[in-house]
């Protein structure tokens, strides 16, 4: 992985387009916070690799429907941080 | 005591209001006997305070603010542990009249 | 690990702003390298002449003035931004250093935090 872009934001947020405008083909997105409502959305295409934190999904009853590289737990959020060359905390 | 409004603390609510006599009476609280010394460093706080309106937010940026402004003699945590004993960022503001800096436990 | 801090929010109106501040200047405290990177709204930071005091809110012009004492490195603005804004070397604080190209610019960093 090159990149690990963390993002928190909904997906009308305008730094959520930032950040899939940012992603290149070795890099990961982490939806956290409101971004996992991203995953409810069926007009969000999401890139091939993403990541959502388990917590955040189970507070808010999404159970992604979409195909998702992983549901993560705090402790493997931190491994990603660390696997990632590069992260940027949208 | 001087008629001057202070938190739960002991710090200042309102930083204009802080006398010399006030930083007195603080420092007796904490056993300190206020030298030259002492009050360079408050003079210092105060200073600072009016041209940033912050107080060096932990002990860490206390003693680099110091440093910058005296140089190493001055601007090491021994020395200024030695004049403020205790967490010497918070024990120095709180004499000097100022906001307690965020990040100090 | 050198940290870039992104504002792209205006002062004032949350305290996003404010909490990146804090751990810029924590991890300066630290001795980690950190920069701040100002970009869209969020140049007005960077403005002279703030008088906050009647939001009852302290002047984050003053805060960052203190920023170079701490051992933050770099002020960083976005030069579009500050053409949108109106803002030039007669009334940007000291001490910015204005970018042409934020992408490249964010490239250069290993961990970018955005504000907020």
């Amino acid at each position: 992985m090159h990149t690990l872009h963390i993002i928190s934001k909904s997906p009308g947020h305008t730094r959520f387009r930032e950040c899939l405008g940012m992603m290149g083909e070795q890099d990961a997105i982490l939806l956290t916070g409101n971004a996992v409502t991203a995953l409810a959305d069926s007009t969000i295409t999401l890139p091939e690799t993403v990541y959502a934190l388990q917590e955040d999904l189970r507070a808010r009853a999404i159970d992604p429907e979409q195909d998702i590289s992983g549901q993560v737990t705090f402790d493997d959020m931190v491994s990603l941080t660390i696997q990632a060359q590069r992260v940027i905390s949208w | 005591m001087t008629m001057v409004i202070r938190n739960n603390e002991g710090f200042l609510e309102d930083a204009s209001a802080w006398t010399t006599d006030i930083a007195r009476e603080i420092a007796s609280e904490d056993a300190i006997d206020l030298s030259e010394n002492h009050w360079e460093i408050i003079m210092f706080l105060r200073d600072f305070y009016n041209e940033h309106e912050i107080s060096p937010p932990s002990n860490r940026l206390f003693v680099k603010a110091v440093k910058e402004a005296f140089g190493e003699a001055k601007g090491n945590s021994i020395y200024l542990m030695q004049l403020f004993p205790g967490t010497p960022a918070k024990t120095a503001c709180r004499i000097a009249g100022l906001p307690r800096p965020t990040n100090c436990l | 690990m050198h940290t870039l801090i992104v504002i792209d929010q205006p002062p004032y109106g949350s305290w996003g702003g404010r909490e990146s501040l804090d751990m810029a200047f924590s991890l300066a405290a630290f001795d980690q390298p950190v920069s701040l990177l100002f970009i869209d709204a969020g140049v007005l930071w960077l403005k002279q002449g703030q008088e906050p005091g009647g939001i009852n809110q302290k002047s984050v012009e003053r805060n960052l003035a203190a920023a170079s004492i701490f051992g933050v490195e770099s002020l960083l603005a976005d030069t579009a931004a500050c053409h949108r804004f109106g803002l030039n070397e007669d009334n940007l604080i000291n001490g910015v250093t204005r970018i042409d190209n934020t992408g490249a610019t964010l490239q250069q960093y290993q961990h970018v935090a955005f504000s907020g």
